[in-house]
């Protein structure tokens, strides 16, 4: 199964790297991981992902900082962010409201629906 | 009353009375001794002068004269007799009523003839009680005596109501009923003044007596004394009773006083700010607490307007609103800050009204209470829960999503699945660790911990705590270099908490240690202690963090740390577990160089040889 999708999955808990970077790659997605929101917030400029998927709770820069910045690329290429989160609580709605396509999904998830959130995006 | 008084007029007058005859009778006294002096001069002076004279005189040419000058005198001066007697006694002249001779008593003669001085005798007349002074002189010619002369004087009756005497008594009498009725009218008028202040002084102890002088009885003296004597017991007895009270009062005023006091040091020692304001909105107290945080001085304040005084929009807009709400029942409160005078300082400013006894709104209360410590422990708790639940579904996550590769048949691969198995078991027992020791925490913190102790050998402790951890430290090509003793003293604990408080710090020293660095975990005995220690060559603690790494909730801002997922809590278990052991913990590190913790623990006298 061959897609050109590109994903960077940016988390400081190896295993969830690791298990959404093998899901993804095998539905044939590109996929890029980063440890941390820096290193996260340089692959998005440098990579131009398709899809982004990041936890809030991260060293050196946290999820909604990125998600923040990365907001401002959104002008110059779209692109779908997907925030893991242990709780979506209204002051969190609000705040994701005034993002670009920026999504939640609440912990713990399952895998593939992560996938049918990124289908639905890019109008599968 | 009317009795009394007609008894002390009928008394004055009887005493007026007997003053006036005890003045009768003196005068008389006073008239008769006069008299009697007059007398006695004269008799001396007349009898004296006659004796000079020879005794033929009175028998020759000059009996004439005499008999006519004395003569004279019987008739004028009270001279009742004159006797002239030779030296043989027999009379040459005798000038006197003819019965008066034989009235004389004869020793009365007798004496006079027969003495050689002058004699002066006073006697009383045989048959007629008359007094009269006789006085008797010799006459001597050529150192001879030739004679005697004899005159008697009558000492004349004094009438006590005579027309002069009457006239001077009526005109005395008249000046003393004058001076007496001056006297009444004086002490009257005198005493008027007096009954009113007995009347006043009773007026004072009987208070329903009114006070107006138409009531002031006119009584005597007497009356007013005693009166005046009762309203001075009166007055003792209300005086006796005022300073009770006085005193009762000063204690109370000293309790009032004390309690001033007392609520004033209350309010200047308790830890908020403390503002009240009048009616209009004037300060009109503001403990020392307020007055440094607003950094005023207290005259400032006070009888200032509450919004100048604070200079604090949101507080004076709050006020307001509340008012405007008419919020009187229940106190209501806000939280401000005051960046310029208190930076960082987050206070809850409640506002309450100040009532009278009656009910009515007096005043406001407001209260400025530093709530910043509150404020960081509910930020610090709140901070704890989303880390905590962020640790607990991260590894569910985790299992969720490996379970979910695993059953859709997308890890065909052996080793692939071992690793998934394995990291499920992984994360299983992280969250399995998680919780126990979220509940070994709370459990701590209520009081409620049990500890199940029995005889823990030390080497099986230091096994369990090694395999634990030596799966992570392998990965992270990190040496664990072990230390035992010979022989290995045991201990009496909770073995699985004791498991749990070590591999607390041996998960630390894996986690904070970077890749190929060195750990030395170490089991000794020290006298009566058995000993665990733990160094490592991992990133240390700063100076500012190792005061507080027992901390609970605690995390240092250090990025290396931050990076590693932690919820503060591991550390402050670990510290409360070995304190209910009775044991002790100490650790010493250097930023960069590592750390080195020790832990102490009681042994107990039980040795098993080396396995």
């Amino acid at each position: 199964m061959e897609n050109n999708k590109r994903v960077l999955v940016i988390d400081d808990e190896v295993h969830i790297r690791r298990v959404i970077e093998l899901k993804f790659k095998n539905q044939g997605y590109h996929v890029t991981t980063a440890t941390n929101g820096e290193e996260g917030l340089d692959l998005i400029k440098t990579q131009k992902p398709d899809v982004v998927i990041t936890d809030i709770m991260m060293p050196k820069l946290d999820g909604k900082t990125l998600c923040e910045r990365a907001n401002e690329f959104k002008k110059e290429w779209p692109f779908l962010t997907i925030v893991m989160t242990c709780r979506i609580s209204p002051t969190e709605q609000e705040w994701i409201g005034k993002l670009e396509d920026t999504v939640f999904i609440e912990k713990p998830f399952s895998l593939s629906s992560i996938l049918k959130c990124i289908d639905q995006y890019f109008g599968k | 009353m009317k009795m009394k008084t007609q008894r002390l007029y009928i008394a004055l007058a009887v005493v007026f009375l007997i003053g006036i005859a005890i003045f009768a009778q003196t005068l008389i006294l006073h008239e008769k001794r006069a008299k009697r002096h007059d007398i006695l001069n004269k008799g001396n002076y007349l009898v004296s002068l006659i004796a000079l004279h020879p005794i033929d005189d009175f028998a020759g040419e000059k009996r004439n004269f005499f008999v006519k000058t004395i003569a004279e005198q019987i008739s004028s001066e009270g001279l009742i007799y004159c006797f002239i007697h030779d030296q043989a006694g027999n009379p040459l002249l005798a000038l006197a009523p003819h019965d008066i001779e034989g009235k004389i008593p004869q020793d009365i003669q007798r004496r006079a003839l027969y003495v050689d001085g002058l004699t002066q005798q006073t006697f009383k007349t045989i048959g007629a009680n008359n007094v009269i002074n006789e006085f008797a002189k010799p006459i001597f010619e050529n150192g001879q005596k030739s004679g005697t002369v004899r005159l008697g004087f009558n000492l004349p009756s004094i009438s006590l109501f005579t027309p002069q005497r009457v006239k001077l008594m009526a005109i005395m009498a008249f000046f003393a009923i004058a001076m007496a009725a001056f006297v009444y009218y004086g002490v009257t008028l005198a005493l008027q003044p007096l009954r009113e202040v007995n009347q006043n002084f009773k007026s004072m102890y009987v208070d329903s007596t009114p006070l107006s002088t138409d009531s002031v009885p006119n009584g005597g003296i007497n009356e007013v004394i005693k009166d005046l004597e009762q309203s001075v017991v009166k007055l003792r007895e209300k005086y006796s009773k005022i300073r009770a009270e006085n005193v009762d009062l000063t204690t109370k005023c000293g309790v009032i006083s004390f309690e001033k006091n007392n609520v004033f040091n209350i309010l200047e020692s308790i830890n908020h700010g403390i503002l009240v304001t009048d009616i209009q909105d004037n300060v009109s107290h503001m403990n020392s607490y307020m007055l440094n945080l607003l950094d005023k001085n207290r005259d400032d304040v006070i009888d200032h307007p509450l919004a100048d005084v604070l200079g604090h929009d949101q507080i004076t807009a709050f006020v307001l609103q509340q008012e405007a709400l008419k919020q009187s029942k229940n106190a209501s409160y806000i939280e401000a800050t005051f960046p310029e005078l208190a930076a960082g300082e987050i206070f809850q400013v409640s506002l309450s009204y100040l009532k009278g006894k009656e009910g009515a709104i007096i005043g406001k209360v407001i209260s400025f209470k530093n709530i910043t410590s509150e404020k960081t422990a509910e930020r610090a708790k709140h901070e704890f829960v989303t880390n905590i639940t962020h640790e607990l579904l991260t590894p569910l996550t985790t299992i969720n999503s490996y379970n979910e590769m695993l059953m859709d048949d997308e890890v065909d691969n052996k080793e692939l699945q071992k690793e998934f198995y394995n990291t499920i078991s992984e994360e299983t027992g992280r969250l399995t660790r998680l919780v126990k020791n979220l509940l070994n925490i709370s459990q701590i913190e209520m009081g409620s911990m049990t500890l199940n102790k029995g005889l823990v050998k030390s080497d099986w402790l230091f096994d369990d705590c090694i395999t634990t951890v030596e799966g992570t430290a392998q990965k992270k090509k990190i040496t664990i270099e072990r230390n035992l003793p010979d022989n290995f003293p045991s201990l009496f604990g909770d073995k699985e908490l004791l498991k749990v408080a070590i591999i607390n710090i041996l998960g630390n020293a894996v986690k904070y240690t970077p890749e190929d660095g060195h750990i030395r975990f170490t089991l000794s005995e020290q006298d009566d202690l058995v000993v665990f220690e733990v160094i490592d060559s991992g990133y240390g603690i700063s100076k500012e963090d190792l005061p507080h790494i027992f901390d609970k909730f605690y995390r240092s801002t250090d990025s290396r740390i931050t990076e590693q997922t932690g919820s503060g809590l591991g550390l402050a278990l670990t510290s409360e577990i070995i304190r209910l052991h009775g044991g002790e913990i100490e650790v010493t590190s250097e930023p960069d160089e590592g750390s080195h913790f020790v832990i102490r623990l009681p042994k107990e006298e039980y040795y098993l040889g080396k396995q």
